[in-house]
């Protein structure tokens, strides 16, 4: 697998603030990495500092191996981006923006009316070809702003926070696109302060915070990071201290606490822990009324790096 | 890709219904307003026959010289007719005086004691020509002879084409070519990253910026000659507006003055760091004051302006095409208009040669 | 009270745009004017001449000169063909004599030489001519009588003397009177354009609030909103109408201390108030923020120029006046032409007055209809 993108050391700061400190990472061909990070933590930054909008005061990016300037043509012309603000023109119709924007790169008349359709297919607008965007719903508007971004079958694609304000069916819908993107051979970055989005979408994943690198690597391995191994819940009407006590000393466990309604207990690496925990419900004849067990969050694991909840 | 851009640039510009408004409708509503308000001025200073009242006693009758000229002078066959004279019974007195009160007659005349005697409401130019016209009598009177015989040998070598009201559509062409700035502006703030999101998208294209730039703004040009073109077919058709003899200089001064607008609003979008309406504001501003200067909402302040700070209008385009199209119909030298011709391009290139040097940046600090 | 604050929200928003047509108001209207003239002599019109003599110094051409300079008014402008050409399209001159070389000589030699001229056309510049003939004419006779230089210029200045007697029955000032028409027949567009954008996007600003207030606070009613509403925009136009009669006796002072004075402020509050029920209207089939605008600027500049707030009633196509009839600036202006020659006040001279006033209310009357009747409509669609 060879990298598309390498970013080192790449340093941006505005008057006082530093948008982005340090910052060294690289996208593998035909993966989709998220970046994943709170409001204000430099996602957006780091993007428009690869697209070269932005000036930034220190580091080298390479994008397919050459430095990336804003006069990279042949660099630009395998990018498609969807920023963040629905960026169309309100003047054009769906098809219009569309064509527009995908015309900026294919030249070939045909060509590029086989491009369109196909993005237009791929988000879904079929009925909407000659609707203005004044007349769009925020989901169908948001399914435009990337179509507008990808329909010239870039080779690279940045989503900066594509279904911020979506609805479900939207959403899933974009998500469905951006994995046959990835599946025609496109490699994508994409932003996100969901993490559901990244469980389910991302092969990689990079957590930022403050402009700086918290943690990366596949999902599983960033919950690997974490101490935690899993989180088992039981609702549990009456419990004595006295047991609270005595799960406490059972084998694995972190940490146990008890609200009056909810037992919630932590664990360390190792097995068997949710039978154990039963055993000890029937032997000691505890009622209880629903009991599951969870697999740490990308969340648990943000909280744990920064001691934050991450959709702050 | 330089057309594709141009195709959708146009398209856009033409959706747009605001910008359509202010640069296609607007002018020719306004041109229609000052048609309407100002047609009739011009004919209201000539000189009109002037209504007044003589009242015939005895010694008025008796007075040949007086009957003699009054005649003449309201004779409907005589080409310097000046008067429409109500004769006037001596016993109806009143009735002279009603007239007057009324506004029917401006003055009427009189003989007490052997003397002419007039009377008038308020002064006035009627007024003051019909005393002037009684007093030569007079004065014809005391020498004895009728001077009328000799005539004054004037030679009237005025210019044609004295129809200041002109200058009123002049700054209205003038208007419409600045409010192409509106144009302008908008094709450079799609075009930057710094403005707008679609301006970023295009950022990332791998298209030349200078390429984008220039097609987009070639549209706007397109568009404003466009609007500039029909507000001429309106004026020149409907509105029997006169710009002298000069067709193609006429067409010249447009193009170059819709050069000056779109230099103006690019100029503008460049360079002041602001939001969308702050830039059409300013730009408005700007054609407004310079409309102002040059006469649009009272025609002596190009005068003024002209005559006593000559170097503000110089200046100011609005003015520069204002002039041009004045020298076009007033002159038959073309110095002042090439003058005013270079003038304007000057000033669009300075302002697209700054705007150059603004737009040369290819990153930002922030967007 | 939410209403009366968002009110002035919006109002602070856009206070530039109230202060753009005031500033144009006083500009245009209160000091763009000529100092008024109490003579009540009767004071002959001069036109504008400007001489260009190019004869040596001589007694005939010096008392020509003189004759000139006592009957109009000259104005000296460069002596440059450009400069005077501009000032003749301008009118800033009527009238341009040009005194050839030697014409005191040659007028003595018994020749009629040439003087070229440029001139306007218009009523001034035919005054002018009159005034040259006048005295050529008689300057000639007496030539001919065989007059030497000196009696010559005895006997035409005491010719030219001999006047006839004039009366003035016209006791009123119109002068002053004029500089207050003027004002005020300005004032209807500053009015006009600033209630129609005013209420119109204070309008169009409720009818998102209002849907707003409706799902957060659903106590407040609906009824007792637009209730507010009209208080405000009333309340607004009565300030905007209190700003501008305060403008006018700044700007025109004394003068408006007078029963005239009263009739042209009362009738401006008649106009205001028709003014804001136009604007109540407009506001309420207009829904687009964009589109008002434009639509202030088309109707606000049509008015003033179809009715003579800009250009005076008596210059106007008689036409254009015609079709101004169905215009309500039409009857607030022709009040204030009227109310300049009223001299004496009796049932007679108010009578116009009377009847303009009361078909203004008509058109208010109209305008709350019409706003009511489309408003209900539009109820029953939605």
């Amino acid at each position: 697998m060879s990298n598309i993108i390498e970013v080192s050391n790449l340093t941006k700061s505005y008057k006082e603030l530093t948008a982005v400190d340090d910052l060294s990472f690289e996208v593998y061909e035909g993966e989709i990495l998220g970046l994943l990070g709170p409001n204000g933590s430099g996602k957006s930054t780091t993007i428009n500092c690869i697209l070269s909008l932005l000036n930034f005061s220190n580091g080298s990016i390479k994008i397919f191996g050459e430095e990336m300037k804003p006069d990279s043509y042949g660099i630009k012309e395998k990018i498609g981006v969807v920023f963040q603000e629905v960026s169309v023109f309100d003047e054009l119709t769906v098809y219009e923006n569309i064509d527009y924007f995908c015309g900026l790169y294919v030249k070939d008349k045909e060509k590029r009316k086989e491009y369109v359709e196909d993005a237009i297919n791929l988000v879904g607008l079929m009925d909407f070809k000659k609707f203005y965007p004044k007349k769009l719903s925020g989901g169908l508007l948001r399914r435009l702003n990337i179509a507008c971004g990808i329909a010239h079958k870039p080779k690279l694609i940045f989503l900066d926070e594509p279904t911020v304000a979506v609805d479900p069916q939207s959403r899933n819908n974009i998500l469905d696109g951006i994995k046959k993107l990835r599946d025609e051979g496109a490699t994508i970055v994409y932003t996100t302060h969901y993490m559901e989005e990244v469980e389910i979408l991302c092969d990689r994943v990079i957590i930022l915070d403050k402009g700086k690198v918290l943690a990366k690597g596949t999902c599983d391995e960033l919950k690997e990071l974490a101490k935690i191994e899993e989180k088992i819940s039981v609702e549990v009407n009456k419990l004595d201290n006295k047991y609270v006590e005595e799960i406490k000393n059972l084998d694995n466990v972190a940490d146990v606490s008890y609200n009056g309604n909810v037992l919630l207990i932590v664990y360390e690496k190792g097995k068997n822990n949710l039978s154990d925990i039963m055993g000890l419900l029937k032997k000691e004849n505890i009622k209880y009324n629903k009991i599951y067990s969870e697999r740490p969050t990308l969340n648990d694991v943000f909280l744990e790096l920064t001691g934050k909840e991450l959709r702050d | 890709m330089f057309f594709h851009n141009f195709k959708y640039s146009l398209k856009t510009l033409f959706r747009n219904k605001a910008m359509i408004f202010w640069t296609f409708a607007f002018p020719i509503i306004l041109g229609t307003f000052f048609y309407l308000a100002f047609s009739d001025i011009e004919n209201s200073e000539k000189l009109d026959i002037i209504d007044v009242a003589i009242i015939k006693n005895e010694e008025f009758e008796s007075n040949e010289l007086y009957k003699a000229v009054f005649k003449e002078l309201s004779d409907k066959d005589n080409k310097d007719r000046l008067f429409n004279i109500k004769y006037i019974d001596k016993d109806d007195e009143k009735e002279a005086k009603e007239l007057l009160d009324n506004e029917k007659i401006s003055g009427y005349l009189e003989f007490v004691n052997g003397k002419p005697k007039l009377t008038f409401k308020s002064n006035g130019i009627n007024e003051t020509i019909f005393k002037y016209v009684t007093e030569g009598i007079v004065q014809s009177a005391y020498m004895g002879r009728n001077v009328s015989e000799t005539k004054a040998n004037l030679k009237d070598i005025s210019r044609k084409n004295l129809s200041y009201t002109m200058i009123e559509f002049y700054t209205l062409i003038a208007m419409t070519c600045l409010y192409g700035g509106l144009l302008g502006a908008i094709a450079i703030n799609q075009n930057l990253a710094n403005m707008t999101c679609q301006g970023k998208r295009i950022a990332t294209a791998p298209v030349k910026k200078w390429q984008v730039i220039i097609s987009s703004a070639l549209s706007c040009y397109i568009t404003q000659i466009l609007g500039v073109a029909l507000l001429f077919i309106y004026t020149i058709f409907a509105l029997k507006i006169d710009y002298g003899n000069h067709f193609f200089k006429v067409v010249l001064l447009s193009l170059v003055g819709c050069l000056a607008g779109l230099s103006l609003g690019i100029f503008v979008a460049t360079l002041v760091k602001a939001g969308e309406n702050a830039k059409t504001g300013i730009i408005i501003s700007i054609t407004m004051a310079g409309c102002f200067l040059s006469g649009m909402m009272g025609i002596s302040m190009k005068y003024i302006v002209d005559k006593n700070a000559p170097i503000v209008n110089k200046l100011n385009p609005a003015s520069m095409i204002t002039d041009g199209f004045y020298a076009l119909y007033y002159y038959d030298t073309f110095d002042r208009y090439y003058f005013d011709l270079i003038s304007l391009l000057i000033f669009a290139f300075i302002l697209i040669g700054i705007s150059c040097i603004g737009l040369r940046r290819q990153k930002y600090d922030s967007i | 009270m939410i209403v009366f604050k968002a009110f002035l929200k919006i109002l602070n928003k856009n206070k530039s745009i109230i202060i753009l047509y005031t500033v144009i108001l006083v500009v245009f209207g209160g000091i763009n004017m000529n100092a008024s003239d109490t003579n009540t002599n009767f004071v002959a019109s001069k036109p504008n001449v400007m001489i260009i003599n190019n004869d040596e110094k001589n007694e005939i051409t010096d008392n020509f000169i003189k004759y000139l300079k006592d009957n109009s008014k000259i104005i000296k402008l460069k002596n440059n063909e450009d400069a005077i050409n501009d000032g003749l399209f301008y009118r800033d001159v009527n009238f341009v004599i040009y005194i050839p070389k030697g014409y005191g000589k040659d007028f003595m030699a018994g020749k009629n030489p040439e003087i070229e001229i440029k001139t306007t056309k218009d009523y001034k510049a035919s005054l002018a001519d009159m005034l040259i003939t006048r005295y050529i004419q008689v300057a000639s006779t007496y030539r001919d009588m065989g007059n030497t230089d000196t009696e010559l210029v005895k006997n035409v200045n005491e010719t030219l003397a001999k006047q006839g007697e004039v009366t003035i029955t016209s006791k009123l000032d119109t002068n002053k009177l004029e500089r207050i028409t003027f004002y005020y027949n300005f004032a209807s567009y500053s009015i006009l354009a600033c209630l129609v954008y005013v209420i119109c996007l204070v309008l169009s600003s409720f009818k998102d609030i209002k849907i707003q207030k409706r799902t957060i606070i659903s106590s407040t009613n609906y009824k007792k909103i637009n209730r507010y509403l009209l208080l405000s925009n009333g309340l607004f136009s009565l300030i905007l109408w209190s700003l501008y009669v305060i403008l006018s006796f700044i700007l025109l002072g004394n003068d408006m201390f007078s029963k005239q004075g009263a009739i042209y402020m009362l009738n401006c509050f008649v106009f205001t108030i028709v003014a804001t029920t136009i604007a109540m209207f407009i506001g309420s089939i207009v829904l687009n923020k964009n589109a008002i605008n434009g639509i202030v600027n088309v109707i606000a500049l049509g008015s003033s120029f179809l009715c003579g707030a800009f250009v005076p009633m008596q210059w106007l196509p008689k036409g254009v006046l015609r079709v101004a009839h169905i215009l309500p600036s039409y009857y607030y202006i022709s009040t204030n032409e009227a109310v300049k020659s009223i001299e004496t006040f009796d049932k007679e001279s108010l009578k116009p007055v009377c009847i303009n006033t009361l078909v203004l209310l008509g058109f208010a009357l109209f305008f709350v209809i019409l706003t009511n009747v489309y408003s209900k409509k539009k109820q029953k669609i939605g």
